[in-house]
């Protein structure tokens, strides 16, 4: 081969190594980056009126006097939005008109009965009142302009009779009177279309501003509030101004999907005003600010994690795992010195050795079925127990998952313990275990102190182990170990497949996650700079 | 030893009225020191026993759940069928479809796995200094230390609408998805271990090589990967393990389908996993029960897989040891 293409091909092969490894960076970088900058909103946002009045009523957070000054302030915003709703429905509400009419037609007939008219003048009136009544509804359902006009006209043909002046019968003339003027404007013809955009109009509507006042408050937390943030709320507001419709593009191929501007369904109309309204009032109305959001780690969850934190699964994941460590660390540093400063190289050491290497490679969900059979089947009954998954099984299942890593990390710190300290420790008379306590342990410690660590983000971060051994995804915070509990682990899994709910409020659900991330880089994080600064120190000696 | 100097001046002076211990110790003294420091040891070394004692206890207590199964169900249908019915009248447990699934995703991920961890092992070793390294280094810890719940949640969450909208495939979580998060989780294994061993074959067959007037490409190819293929291997075959007992990444990924692929090239199907089965199920079974069983059975299988793939490991790299002591 010549000597360029052999130069060639192994410049090649060197950048392809450094391929591999700026292609795990990036890896590294598209996992954690999207993920940590979502995780983050749940913290960190822009957080709108709305979100304070949820704080104040569910969690009692928050000055209420300043608070109802706020929603004073939004409220003028917002009641010019109820009020084109409003004039807009009086064309296309008939519903609501013809309740109106029958309850002005019972309530004429209780006012003739009030005053004492009965006889044939009583029937007359309560025929034309019911005659009324009758041409009213057929012009509120009908389709046709002119026959609406027509109706309209013989109703208001007894607007100026004597015998209707200052009775209920005058409302009918009212909503007549109304009712032309909007139905001078609106197509009738398109009135059920009307109906139907506007209802839509009005779902997103209280989806943004929440509730209307004095409406009856809905019975989910979610639809109590309207936009929490400010986020969301351009969310909402698109979808307020654009509205989705299947199209034909080319005639004979499948439909396709187009935003159309939701506006031009009311084109004309008394409701065109609101499409410039609402984006340009927003803030007036919601009034965003940004928000710390910091009780995201301490607060409960509030119905399937629409509002609230993380609190339960954070205290439940760190019960966890600061009770297996209690059990873990101690076995895991004797094992450890006994390997390094007492055992030699028998069968029994070796097999020793070969199970703590067989236990580092058991798949985490057969130690969820060994926890299963083990701790939560036999052990607690054993103990007077009942047998059912709780915290203290899932820390002595993590507790033995983790006793290899516990065991390999001490063993390399004790190791990494210069044989001179040693000597000298001897060399006064001291005994092996006085040397081991006084001399190694310290000087081993840091180290040591780094496989801490590392098991206890390898005891936070699993999962599969915790399914049938302790983690529950609904409950109460655990008041003993006795109890099961929801973990950060378990809820990230619950609120990425489980929880259909939970896809309606990404924030929380990569919150949740990133919040386990985030303690366990934190955990490694500190393991590593710990570990490079006892190296650096043991050497220096 | 300068630090020692001033402990030396502060002793206090020997006070004439002390009786000085003799150095030798009376018999009485040592055979207590020495029944002490037996039973010390004993204590230890007990304490020491507690792994052997744990992964006895896995062994025992997984196959003890699975006993009655295989005593009540067929052995041979489990492993040859792949029709699992649960909850059917006449409860079918076919198996070979999950285990299939299990051999698939985790073939699939080694094949993503295998040529970037040693590649990026060589890089660490062969190409640059110490300083790139002690960067590098870290970064392939946090991808180890990322948990695997959290993989999960990226595979479904990210990856696979990402899948769906961008290749058009029909569902987003299925094998490929799978495979290349499992890759992703078992390449810091690969590359701490394949690294480990080529760094330990030392500077001379390096040299010697490029001395003949080897490239670097052809001393890797030709010196340094053959001199540390057991090494290299046992990195294959860890990483292995790490993919085929992962359990939340392809219960979340993987679509959870009981079925072969066909053809069996074919990446964009969903399938379904041993470790996923155990998962997804194991909620729903009251103990006792021949679906309990079956789960258990499961997991035996995984820990038999498992523990023999770690034997393989073992005996490889104590292979890739000797190798090294002789050289």
């Amino acid at each position: 081969m010549k000597l360029i293409v052999r130069q060639g091909l192994d410049k090649v092969f060197t950048v392809l190594t450094g391929t591999a490894v700026v292609v795990l960076s990036l890896v590294l970088l598209v996992i954690l980056g999207p993920m940590i900058v979502k995780g983050t909103s749940a913290v960190l946002f822009h957080g709108t009126v709305e979100f304070r009045r949820m704080q104040q009523a569910l969690f009692n957070r928050g000055s209420q006097g300043q608070l109802a000054a706020e929603v004073a302030e939004t409220k003028a915003a917002r009641q010019k939005v109820y009020d084109l709703i409003d004039a807009f429905k009086q064309g296309i509400d008939t519903e609501s008109l013809k309740d109106q009419a029958g309850r002005i037609h019972r309530q004429f007939g209780q006012e003739l009965q009030d005053k004492g008219i009965q006889g044939e003048q009583y029937t007359a009136l309560r025929s034309i009142s019911r005659d009324i009544r009758t041409r009213l509804e057929q012009a509120f359902d009908s389709r046709d302009p002119n026959g609406i006009q027509q109706d309209l006209a013989y109703v208001l043909g007894f607007a100026d009779d004597p015998r209707f002046r200052g009775t209920a019968a005058e409302g009918f003339f009212r909503i007549a009177r109304q009712f032309q003027k909007a139905a001078g404007r609106v197509d009738v013809a398109r009135r059920g279309q009307y109906a139907t955009a506007l209802a839509e109009v009005e779902g997103i509507v209280a989806e943004l501003l929440g509730p209307r006042p004095g409406s009856p408050m809905p019975p989910l937390v979610r639809q109590q509030y309207g936009a929490t943030r400010w986020e969301q709320a351009q969310a909402i507001l698109h979808r307020f101004s654009f509205t989705e419709q299947w199209v034909e593009d080319q005639p004979g191929r499948p439909l396709i999907r187009r935003e159309v501007r939701r506006r031009e369904q009311f084109a004309g109309t008394d409701l065109e005003p609101l499409f410039d309204y609402v984006p340009g009032h927003l803030s007036e109305m919601l009034r965003p600010s940004l928000t710390i959001y910091w009780q995201f780690l301490i607060d409960d969850s509030v119905e399937s994690h629409t509002f609230g934190g993380v609190g339960p699964e954070l205290l439940g994941t760190l019960a966890i795992t600061l009770l297996g460590m209690l059990f873990v660390v101690p076995l895991g540093v004797i094992s450890a010195a006994y390997l390094v400063e007492q055992a030699g190289d028998n069968w029994a050491v070796r097999t020793i050795r070969m199970c703590i290497n067989t236990l580092a490679g058991v798949p985490s969900i057969v130690f969820g079925l060994f926890g299963l059979a083990f701790f939560v089947l036999t052990l607690l009954p054993a103990l007077g127990l009942e047998p059912k998954a709780c915290v203290l099984a899932a820390s002595l299942t993590l507790a033995v998952l983790t006793l290899p890593v516990m065991i390999r990390s001490s063993e390399e710190a004790i190791r990494a313990v210069p044989q001179t300290y040693k000597e000298g420790a001897f060399a006064l008379g001291a005994s092996p275990f006085r040397t081991f306590v006084t001399v190694t342990l310290p000087a081993a410690l840091p180290g040591i102190l780094t496989g801490v660590i590392l098991s206890l983000s390898r005891i936070a971060g699993e999962t599969a182990p915790v399914l049938f051994t302790g983690a529950v995804a609904m409950g109460r915070v655990p008041h003993s170990a006795l109890e099961p509990t929801r973990t950060l682990s378990y809820g990230s899994y619950d609120m990425a497949v489980g929880d259909r709910i939970a896809m309606m409020f990404p924030h929380n659900q990569y919150g949740m996650v990133v919040t386990l991330v985030v303690l366990i880089l934190a955990l490694n994080g500190l393991a590593i700079v710990l570990r490079t600064r006892v190296f650096k120190r043991l050497k220096g000696h | 030893m300068t630090t020692h100097k001033d402990s030396f001046i502060a002793l206090p002076a020997p006070a004439a009225d002390r009786i000085y211990r003799p150095l030798a110790l009376t018999p009485g003294e040592d055979l207590k020191g020495y029944i002490l420091a037996k039973a010390g040891h004993a204590v230890l070394f007990a304490i020491t026993c507690t792994s052997v004692l744990s992964v006895l206890l896995i062994f025992f207590f997984v196959i003890r759940e699975a006993v009655p199964f295989v005593r009540d169900y067929s052995l041979a249908q489990f492993l040859t069928r792949s029709d699992w019915y649960p909850e059917a009248g006449a409860a079918r447990f076919g198996a070979l479809a999950v285990i299939v699934g299990s051999a698939y995703v985790t073939l699939a991920a080694l094949v993503f796995a295998v040529p970037v961890g040693i590649l990026a092992a060589v890089f660490l070793s062969d190409v640059v200094d110490f300083r790139v390294r002690a960067w590098v280094k870290p970064m392939i810890e946090i991808l180890a230390a990322i948990p695997s719940v959290a993989y999960g949640f990226f595979a479904v969450r990210v990856l696979a609408p990402w899948m769906q909208t961008h290749w058009g495939f029909p569902t987003g979580t299925n094998a490929l998805n799978s495979s290349i998060v499992l890759a992703v989780m078992a390449v810091p294994t690969i590359i701490s271990v394949a690294e480990d061993s080529i760094s330990a074959l030392g500077p001379e067959l390096r040299e010697a090589a490029y001395s003949l007037g080897s490239t670097r490409m052809e001393t890797t190819f030709k010196v340094v990967i053959p001199a540390a293929h057991s090494g290299i291997i046992a990195a294959v075959v860890l990483g292995m393990m790490r993919a085929i007992g992962e359990t939340m990444v392809v219960w979340m990924a993987s679509g959870n389908a009981n079925q072969i692929p066909s053809p069996w090239w074919d990446l964009s199907q969903s399938i379904r996993t041993m470790t996923a089965t155990v998962a997804g199920e194991m909620g729903e079974t009251a103990k006792g029960s021949l679906h309990y069983g079956a789960l258990f059975t499961v997991g035996v299988l995984l820990l038999i897989v498992t523990f023999t793939l770690n034997l393989v490991s073992e005996v490889l790299l104590a292979r890739a040891k000797k190798a090294l002591g002789k050289a």
